[in-house]
Order: C-alpha cells, then sequence, then structure tokens
C-alpha cells in the first residue's frame, strides 16, 4: 500500500474532544439522558406552573426552583458522563489503544471532559423554554438564565474535575461512579439544614464551602430576593475554587493515567 | 545489525512478585520473533512495558532506535494488537480507523485514505461501514492489526492475536503476520501458543517463564537448547532386535530398549548431543550389519522445547 505521510500531532485534545463528542451524542447515552432531563423538567414545571396558579408558589420562586433542580440535575449528568469517562473505556477494553496513541494523556483526559461538559451545555439550552414559559411577564427571565448558566457551569466544571479524577483513579467503573455520587449526595446535605442552622455561622461557613449549597443559594439570593448579582458575588467563591481544585486535581491524575487504575 | 527492540535488564514488579525479572531482550529488525512462554510467564507485562503502557520497575529499553525515556515518540513507531483489546462496539470498523489514524498525525483526509487501504488489507474492506459490533472474533482481530499498522510502523508487537479463532482464522491471521514483515519490511514481536505455527512463521524465538528467557535463538536452536533427555524410535527386523541391542550396549551415552519385536527406543544422556548420539547408533548397528527399517529422532521439535523449559524451571 502507498504510504502517507503524518505529520506529529501536537495538540491531540481536540480531536479527541471531536470523538467523544460524536461518540456521545450520536452513538451514545447524551440523548437518552437528556430526554429523560427533559421528562423530569417538564414535570417539575407542571408542577411548580400548578401551584403558582394556585398562588402557593410565587412567580419568581417558582422559577428559582425550576432553575435550581435544572443547574443540579444538569450537573449530576455532567457527573455521570465524566466518572464513566475513563473507568469505563478501561472496563470496556479500549482505554489500551488509546494510551497506545501519541496523543498526550493530558489531551486525552481534557477532550473527555469537553464531551462530559457538553452535557450541561444541551440541558442548559432545554432548560431555556422551561424558564421562560415560568418567568414569562416578570422581567426575570434574563437574569435566571445568565445567571443558571454560570452556575451550572462553575458546577459543571467542578463536577467534571470530579468525575474525571475518580475515573482516572478507580479501576472498576462502579467504583468510580459510586464515590462520584457519594460525594455528591454528601454535597446536598448542606441544603437540608434546618432554618436555624443555615443561619449560624457555622451554617453559614458550610453552605460558603460546599459548592453545590453556595451556588444555589446564589440563584435564590439572585433570583428571588432581587438581589443585584455583584453584591451576592461572595457566594460563587466556593463553586469557582471548588471547580478550578477539581480540574487541577483531575489534570494532574492524568499524567499518571494508566491501564490498571491507581498510581502508575 | 540494526535491532528493532534492545531491552537491559527489564523488571517489572507488583509488591513481592516480579512478573518480568531482569529481561535481556535484542530483536534484530525485519523479523519476525516467537515470544513464548506458558500463560502468566510475563509475555504481556514485557509487552507492556516495551509499548510503554507500563513503566519498568527497573532496566532500560530502546524501541526502533528510541529511548524509553521517550514514550510519545516510541508510541508514534510502533503498531500493537494488544492481548484481549476491547473495540468501540457502536463506531464502524471506518470511523474507528480514522480516528486512530489522525490520533497518528493524519489530516481527515489521509486518514480516510488509510482506513480504506487498511480495510483493504486486512480483508475487511466491505465490512467498513458495518457497526463494530456485529464483526465476528476473526474480524476484530483483522480491525485490530490493521489499527496496528495505522501509522505504517517499524516495530509491531502482536499480543495473542489468534486466540479464540478457529484453525482457519488462526491461518489467516498467521499469513498477514508474514506479509507484514514481508511487504512492509516491519519487525514483529509475536507473542502466541501456537507452536507448529511459530516454527513456521518465525525467524526467531524467545521463551519466557516466570518472567526471565530461558531460550532463545531461531527454533531449531531452542529445540536444541532443550534439556530434555532426547529420544528415537530405531526400527530393524524383527529376528534383528536382539542383536541391535546387543550392538547398541557399547553406545556410551545411549541406552536402548525394546518397545516390541523390530522397534526399540533409544535414549540419550541429556549431556549429549542429539544429532551425534543418532549417527552413532546408526552406525553401531550398521555395523553389525543389521538392515534399519526406520529411524525417528524424537523431542527435537520447539514444543518439546517449550514444554522442557517451561515445566522444569
Amino acid at each position: 500500500m502507498s504510504a502517507i505521510a503524518a505529520r506529529p500531532l501536537k495538540r491531540a485534545w481536540p480531536l479527541v474532544a471531536e470523538q467523544e463528542l460524536r461518540d456521545l451524542w450520536l452513538a451514545g447515552r447524551g440523548l437518552p439522558l437528556i430526554f429523560g432531563y427533559s421528562l423530569l423538567l417538564s414535570v417539575i414545571t407542571y408542577l411548580v406552573a400548578t401551584n403558582t396558579a394556585l398562588n402557593f408558589l410565587e412567580q419568581r420562586e417558582s422559577v428559582n426552583l425550576t432553575l435550581q433542580v435544572a443547574v443540579a440535575v444538569g450537573a449530576l449528568l455532567v457527573l455521570l458522563g465524566a466518572a464513566d469517562a475513563i473507568s469505563g473505556e478501561r472496563e470496556r477494553g479500549t482505554l489500551e489503544s488509546l494510551l497506545l496513541s501519541p496523543a498526550s494523556r493530558l489531551s486525552l483526559v481534557v477532550g473527555k471532559g469537553i464531551a462530559a461538559l457538553s452535557i450541561w451545555v444541551v440541558a442548559f439550552l432545554v432548560t431555556v423554554p422551561y424558564i421562560w414559559f415560568l418567568g414569562r411577564g416578570l422581567g426575570v427571565v434574563g437574569v435566571a438564565l445568565g445567571n443558571g448558566f454560570l452556575v451550572g457551569v462553575l458546577l459543571a466544571l467542578f463536577l467534571a474535575g470530579l468525575g474525571l479524577l475518580m475515573s482516572a483513579l478507580s479501576s472498576s467503573n462502579r467504583f468510580s461512579l459510586s464515590v462520584a455520587l457519594f460525594t455528591l449526595l454528601a454535597l446536598f446535605a448542606p441544603t437540608q439544614l434546618p432554618g436555624g442552622a443555615q443561619q449560624s455561622w457555622v451554617g453559614d461557613l458550610l453552605q460558603r464551602i460546599d459548592p453545590i449549597s453556595s451556588g444555589l443559594h446564589y440563584l435564590g439570593k439572585v433570583i428571588v430576593d432581587g438581589h443585584s448579582p455583584g453584591q451576592e458575588l461572595s457566594w460563587l467563591i466556593g463553586p469557582a475554587v471548588a471547580a478550578g481544585l477539581a480540574l487541577a486535581a483531575a489534570l494532574a491524575a492524568s499524567r499518571s493515567l494508566n491501564l490498571r487504575g491507581g498510581p502508575s | 545489525m540494526t535491532l528493532a527492540v534492545d531491552a537491559h535488564g527489564l523488571s517489572k514488579s507488583y509488591g513481592a512478585l516480579k512478573a518480568v525479572d531482569a529481561l535481556e531482550l535484542q530483536v534484530p529488525a525485519g523479523i519476525v520473533l516467537g515470544f513464548l512462554g506458558p500463560n502468566g510467564a510475563g509475555k504481556t507485562t514485557a509487552i507492556r512495558m516495551l509499548t510503554t503502557i507500563l513503566s519498568p520497575t527497573a532496566g532500560s529499553f530502546s524501541v526502533a532506535g528510541v529511548p524509553h525515556t521517550r514514550p510519545i515518540e516510541i508510541r508514534s513507531r510502533i503498531g500493537v494488537l494488544p492481548e484481549s483489546a476491547g473495540y468501540p462496539e457502536r463506531q464502524t470498523g471506518e470511523e474507528f480507523l480514522r480516528y486512530h489514524a489522525r490520533l497518528f498525525g493524519h489530516s481527515r483526509s489521509s486518514a480516510r485514505e488509510r482506513a480504506i487501504a487498511l480495510l483493504d488489507e486486512v480483508g475487511l474492506a466491505t465490512r467498513g461501514h458495518t457497526l463494530i459490533g456485529g464483526y465476528s472474533r476473526g474480524m476484530r482481530q483483522r480491525l485490530g492489526i490493521a489499527r496496528a499498522l495505522v501509522n505504517d510502523p517499524e516495530v509491531v508487537f502482536l499480543d495473542e492475536p489468534t486466540l479464540g479463532l478457529d484453525p482457519a482464522g488462526q491461518r489467516q491471521m498467521l499469513e498477514l503476520v508474514q506479509r507484514i514483515t514481508k511487504e512492509r519490511g516491519a519487525t514483529v514481536l509475536l507473542s502466541t501458543h501456537l507452536l507448529a505455527e511459530v516454527e513456521e512463521v518465525c525467524s526467531r524465538v524467545v521463551i519466557l517463564n516466570r518472567g526471565r528467557v530461558v531460550a532463545e535463538g531461531t527454533a531449531a536452536e531452542v529445540a536444541r537448547q532443550a534439556a530434555a533427555p532426547r529420544r528415537a524410535r530405531l526400527r530393524v527386523a524383527p529376528d534383528c532386535t536382539a542383536p541391535a541391542l546387543a550392538a547398541l550396549s557399547d553406545g556410551g551415552k545411549l541406552s536402548a530398549a525394546e518397545l516390541r519385536p523390530g522397534e526399540l527406543e533409544l535414549t540419550f544422556s541429556a549431556e549429549a548431543v542429539p544429532e551425534a548420539m543418532s549417527a552413532e547408533a546408526l552406525r553401531l548397528v550398521l555395523g553389525a550389519d543389521i538392515p534399519v527399517l526406520g529411524f525417528e529422532l524424537e523431542g527435537g521439535r520447539l514444543s518439546d522445547a517449550f514444554l522442557a523449559m517451561t515445566e522444569s524451571a
């Protein structure tokens, strides 16, 4: 056969991301996940709209509640995608072929991370009409969508980093998903603190440290209380720091990415 | 002599277990090397170290002249069919090859050309648009070989390429291996359990046992290195059995026993050279004017050497 010259690949991550996006959205679980997500959002929107019509819930609160569910579930889907990204390949026996390519380990992890993050972008696009429907005529739709997207991006970055870290280190897909989901559930705990505990300095600190609690708290302040985003920006420090740390840890773990999981 | 693989003191330990123990391996360029050993001998671990998938605990190596300290460069110059490789079920064969060609630096169009050419080369030209999930075991193995050739490698590592294939599939796979060396000039390191085929296909063999090289050379050399006692069958006329036994009693390093009238089993001592002993046995019998009806040397095959070296070590 004729030899066709290949050039050394300098940056493989766009190529890996392209293939992962194709696998996720054209042949993988992306569409079924988003279909389930939109069904859930439809049910929530119906219930919230009914309660609003009966004056059980203010319109701003209905927008906030639906957006919080959308952000939390969207971020959860990102976590599922990221936690499966490497350990899933490991279990299916397809990781070795990727590791045998000259693409750097970092490129593989970054490409897979981008695919996982795309789940939040698509989930957000699906959310837009629901929020528009609930918030129409109130002048809050733009603020809700803008801030919802921002918080969602921070949480998606955090959970993508966490999922990729677990996925890179664990030899079993089940273990990686379990640990990531358990961590996510633990992060939801501060949102369930009783009102009194939330007002105490310990409760306040917990909520600020916990990226999910602080992100959702920020949305409530901006959408329901009508505060300006600048006023409540300190609530986004937790999600931003958590996202940075989780991504840095995932990228560091990518350097020792190997066939068995754990340190090489 | 140019070496395609040059490993010195290569070791890999998992706790107290030494999977590969101070492996010394020199593979001349352009040959097919049979990499043999029983299950758990360390073949796959050695291949994974040489292909930069595993880090060695100790030792050094170079592949295609590139030292192990430059793993990305090594990976760009080798092709590998891993043991029990998995394939993305929802990609077509062509998509799979295109993706891997692009990972090796091909442009979108040249990756497509390369994928189509390779599918043709491994006999999957008509199945390029079929999802891999619908491929048989043999087709997947051939696709794996195509993937290993996607970068026109200098050294190809094939880890159990015939595993799970029927005899026809095994034959096709070995023909493909031969073509890789003949037509592409690549060096092939072939790990397999098909000893008879190894004798046919491989220029040299290495036998690994418990992480160490226990024999290496051509198949004939390795067979001779086996420490197993050689045996031979001698057939004479039934009434010549006793005279033949008497003649062979002077054989020194060989002993003879009657199996049945007209058939004797000769056993050579471990330090004897089998060919010399065979000649000596025939000289003694013919010297006694006993016609020889048949003579067959046993224990001179690679499989005998393999069993002797891997069972006794």
